[in-house]
């Protein structure tokens, strides 16, 4: 039996508190050492160390990472230079200077964002202008106060404006032309002079932004044009002297930016220890996982680089701590693609059974049978072996599936949907459509059966022995139905509703509810109902699975008489209409029919295999490395 | 919602969920016990930590935890605007994050004084707020917040802000955009659950309008048609005209008896918005209750159960805190029941 992860082991390192930045980096180097967060050191050692060490290090980041989108990106590492440890001070050395520096840009950012806003605003102005162009009207008594009027023209977010609206109403202002496209409209308001102020506060709360139209807007339309593109140059030209003077900062202090990102990725692996280094004084500890195979590479590295002395201790992962222990995703060659769509549900626990050779097989199985037919098998076999590049590993999955599709379409006799060209190795499953039926339910019992098999050994190598007898996918449950299977097999053939069986069911059965009942500690009224419900799920989750396996045999059948249905149009057509038909349809029954196949396949390994026996809810192994990891969120 | 068989679970759910309702006289029971014996009842006592800051920290964590599971139990049938819905209604905590940024960059407060005072929230409603604390003024987080799927929302705070910076404007931004999404996505329900959810979500409305534009014209000295337009709209009694005849009066004496005689189901509006607003949240209180219990529509009873859990819960903190600052039982009271004198 393949188990994930047998490998690891859990390792403490004991040392000097001195020493910890550099133990880190050392074990981010070799990217062997997964940190552990438990406080299992608490007791003897209650410190976090690096708490203002890592609030800087993020703060630092957090400037480098605004000047670098302010002046552009800096280049990548070459990889040569050497990785340093981050003492305290350069740490705070480094913050100050990036704290100073980006003081220093702060205004010229905060400047080119006004000048952004600046040249929207000249947008707006500009198709003002073109609309009111035709109008017989001074264009600047559009805005400010008039004798008896008021007038504001300017633009507000579109969402706004039923609000306003509705709100202006009340206090007797209009609101005209609205106009824009996008998240802003540009809009014209009118209302009594007497109103200015009301008018003004609301604006205000609606983030009404005024258009500031020029005095020069009673001119001619050509030298209100003109004073505009005054207005952009002065802005386009104010921009660019803002963009040379950060060109101009950036290649002075290009040297430090580099440097500062460099002890800052250095300064990373400490500070993503967090929890797993503790301390006390002078004396700390570090600890984590570590693959057994580089547990001696990992001592010999830290004996040449400590300067103190140090104690490193390593163990077996204890029993209660199994789910906890990650589990290094292993290269997998041809089973690569396969790997991938086990992981997209989850990652085995350590000491789980790992699905991923089982669900290549039945994976592959089921989509022949399913979509069995030696040209379209051959088809999808070339289409890997075509697109391999894009592919990459994934190739293997196209080719074993199609090979599978190959061997089922021999078996049925199916070339193109022709079932008359060669004659079937077994049968066509049209000419026994029962007994298609028959075999893939027998196909869905040997799964579940296997299925409740592993879950059973995956409890008890966790040593969930409750779970492993009583729980879905339990050994109860699965003498359950195997009693029910029993039974039913025995009604059809006619010889009645078997004693045993019946015994049986009513046994497991109440056993099963005994448990659910003995395990829940809710209130009295939610146990009644979790208790049923959770007994009827067990029960009705065999039976409605063993169907869902129906669908292998349907899916064979569904093609055969999807390659009919090309065949009778095909044939109402011409010579040429009933190629060009042929090909076509050949062609909508592999993408569409592939696709739907390949899907339900997925469906029934994720939905009635893994969740029956997988826990999926192991920890991929990712060690300490030297470099930037994200932080996504503050836990 | 559609389906009998949600409705049945939703129904059973609710009705044992309800049992960890501990109504008005069990938490006056805890406000009076001794920190020791509190402790035990609420289960402080498990929280272990440096101090009592670090406790209770974790305790209120662990509460709101908890508010959170039994929302994500309930979620787990609804699908559509109603899921939605009351996905919106969690992210109220996000918002309050938000909240509580702004007002740290405004305040300029150190970084980590900010961290500490923001909630620690599930993976489905959490921003990235390292990105946003690591920001100098409230322009540049709202500019980060453009990002997200805070943009609409971002996009009128930074323009407020811009024209405005008044902290006020930007908090009735955010509550106007966080109802009117409330809002429209009840919306979108159908039959009982429409009308029964806007009814709820219009008594919110009408107690947040209410409290907050007093306060804004009596106490901030806004002008009336600010006040208006910075009103939420879907209220219930108060729609925008109601609460202009109010806000037009000079003193918040006037203003109250413009008030419509039934935005109170019982008793009497006291005369201190302080108290206006706790009789409205009683108020609130006793008719999410009802609804609970008796509405036809099963979303709205989830709501309102949700509601009334996560008052609870924030009383039973308040009552914890208290106790372990060593307040004293008169102003313990004080802050649980403010109505108490007037009412006596």
């Amino acid at each position: 039996m393949i188990l994930a992860g047998q490998d690891m082991r859990h390792i403490t390192v004991k040392l000097m508190r001195e020493d910890l930045p550099r133990a880190s980096l050392v074990m981010a180097e070799l990217e062997a050492f997964s940190p552990d967060q438990r406080p299992l050191l608490e007791a003897e050692l209650p410190e976090i160390p690096g708490e203002d060490f890592r609030s800087r290090i993020r703060r630092a980041w957090g400037n480098l990472d605004r000047l670098v989108g302010l002046i552009g990106g800096l280049p990548e590492d070459d990889g040569e230079t050497p990785v340093l440890v981050l003492q305290r001070e350069q740490l705070i050395e480094i913050d100050k200077w990036l704290v100073d520096a980006w003081r220093e840009c702060a205004p010229c950012y905060e400047e080119l964002h006004s000048i952004e806003d600046d040249f929207r605003e000249l947008d707006q102005l500009k198709r003002s202008l073109e609309e009111f162009a035709d109008l017989d009207v001074d264009l600047s008594w559009l805005q400010g106060e008039h004798e008896h009027l008021d007038v504001s023209i300017g633009s507000i977010p579109v969402e706004n404006i039923a609000r306003l609206r509705e709100v202006l109403a009340l206090s007797n202002h209009l609101i005209l032309n609205v106009a824009g496209d996008g998240e802003t409209r540009r809009i014209l308001i009118v209302g009594r002079r007497e109103d200015a102020e009301v008018l003004d506060s609301v604006l205000r709360a609606a983030a009404f932004k005024p258009v500031n139209i020029p005095a020069t807007f009673d001119q001619h339309p050509n030298q209100v044009r003109d004073e505009l593109e005054k207005r952009r140059q002065k802005l386009e030209q104010r921009s660019s002297e803002l963009y040379s003077m950060m060109s101009n900062w950036r290649n002075s202090n290009h040297r430090q930016l580099l440097r500062a990102r460099q002890l800052l990725e250095a300064a990373e692996p400490y500070a993503n220890v967090r929890g797993a280094a503790r301390s006390r004084g002078v004396l700390a500890a570090l600890q984590g996982w570590v693959p057994a195979s580089r547990l001696a590479e990992v001592e010999t590295k830290l004996k040449k680089s400590l300067r103190l002395p140090f104690v490193l201790e390593s163990r077996e992962p204890r029993s209660d701590e199994r789910h906890l222990v990650p589990v290094p995703v292993r290269e997998r060659g041809l089973l690569k693609p396969f790997s991938v769509l086990v992981e997209q549900y989850g990652v085995p626990r350590f000491g789980e059974f790992d699905p991923t050779i089982l669900f290549a097989v039945t994976f592959v199985g089921m989509f022949g049978m399913m979509f069995g037919d030696i040209g379209h098998g051959a088809i999808i076999v070339l289409t890997g072996l075509v697109l391999r590049r894009k592919l990459r590993s994934f190739t293997y999955l196209f080719v074993a599936a199609g090979a599978s599709s190959m061997l089922f379409g021999w078996l049925y006799g199916s070339i193109f949907g022709y079932e008359h060209w060669i004659e079937p190795l077994w049968l066509a499953p049209m000419s026994d459509p029962i007994y298609m039926l028959t075999v893939a339910l027998g196909w869905g019992v040997t799964f579940l059966t296997v299925g409740s098999g592993l879950a059973i050994s995956n409890r008890l190598l966790s040593g969930d022995l409750a779970g492993a007898l009583f729980a879905a996918g339990g050994l109860f449950s699965l003498i359950f139905y195997m009693a029910l299977l029993g039974g039913l097999v025995n009604l059809v053939q006619g010889g009645g509703f078997p004693l045993v069986a019946t015994v049986m069911i009513v046994i497991t059965l109440v056993l099963l509810i005994g448990y659910q009942w003995l395990s829940s500690d809710m209130p009295y009224g939610e146990r009644i109902f979790t208790t049923i419900i959770e007994t009827f799920e067990i029960v009705n989750g065999y039976i409605s699975s063993s169907l869902s396996f129906l669908r292998v045999a349907a899916f064979s059948l569904n093609h055969v008489a999807l390659a009919l249905a090309v065949f009778t149009l095909a044939n109402t057509m011409g010579a040429t209409g009933y190629w060009i038909t042929l090909v076509i349809g050949n062609i909508f029954i592999i993408v569409l029919e592939g696709l739907i196949v390949a899907i339900q396949t997925l469906r029934l390994e994720y939905y009635e295999g893994f969740s029956r026996y997988f826990y999926g809810d192991g920890t991929p192994f990712r060690p300490l490395r030297v470099g930037r990891s994200r932080n996504p969120t503050i836990n | 919602m559609s389906g009998l068989a949600n409705q049945a679970y939703l129904r059973t759910r609710l009705a044992i969920m309800s049992e960890n309702l501990l109504g008005r006289e069990k938490l006056y029971e805890l406000s009076t016990l001794s920190l020791d014996e509190l402790s035990k009842r609420t289960g402080f006592d498990k929280f272990q930590g440096a101090d009592a800051t670090t406790r209770l920290a974790s305790f209120e964590r662990t509460q709101m935890q908890t508010w959170l599971d039994e929302l994500s139990a309930l979620l787990r049938p609804l699908e559509g605007p109603a899921r939605r819905l009351l996905t919106q209604w969690a992210s109220r905590y996000e918002l309050l994050n938000i909240k509580a940024l702004v007002r740290g960059k405004i305040g300029q407060l150190p970084n980590e004084e900010i961290e500490r005072s923001l909630f620690k929230l599930p993976g489905f409603l959490s921003l990235n707020l390292d990105e946003l604390i690591n920001t100098d003024t409230v322009p540049e987080l709202l500019r980060n917040l453009l990002k997200t799927r805070y943009k609409s929302i971002a996009t009128q705070a930074l323009r407020r802000y811009e024209e405005n910076p008044d902290p006020f404007l930007l908090d009735a931004t955010l509550d106007q955009q966080f109802y009117s999404n409330l809002i429209n996505w009840a919306q979108r329900l159908e039959g009982h659950d429409r009308t029964e959810t806007l009814n709820m979500i219009g008594r919110f409305v009408d107690r947040h309008n209410l409290v907050w534009s007093l306060r804004y014209r009596y106490n901030y000295g806004l002008q009336t048609s600010e006040v208006l337009y910075l009103a939420i709209d879907g209220g219930r009694v108060l729609n925008r005209a109601r609460l202009q005849q109010v806000l037009q009066m000079d003193t918040l004496e006037e203003a109250l008896g413009k008030l419509p005689s039934n935005i109170l189901r019982s008793g009497q509006m006291p005369r201190e918005i302080t108290n206006i607003e706790h009789a409205m949240r009683t108020d609130l209180s006793e008719y999410a209750e009802a609804a609970m219990r008796r509405s036809p529509s099963i979303l709205t009873s989830v709501l309102a159960y949700l509601l009334l859990r996560r008052g609870e819960i924030r009383k039973v903190y308040a009552i914890v805190h208290a106790r372990v600052n060593g307040l004293a039982d008169s102003i313990l009271d004080e802050a649980l029941n403010p109505l108490q004198d007037i009412a006596a």
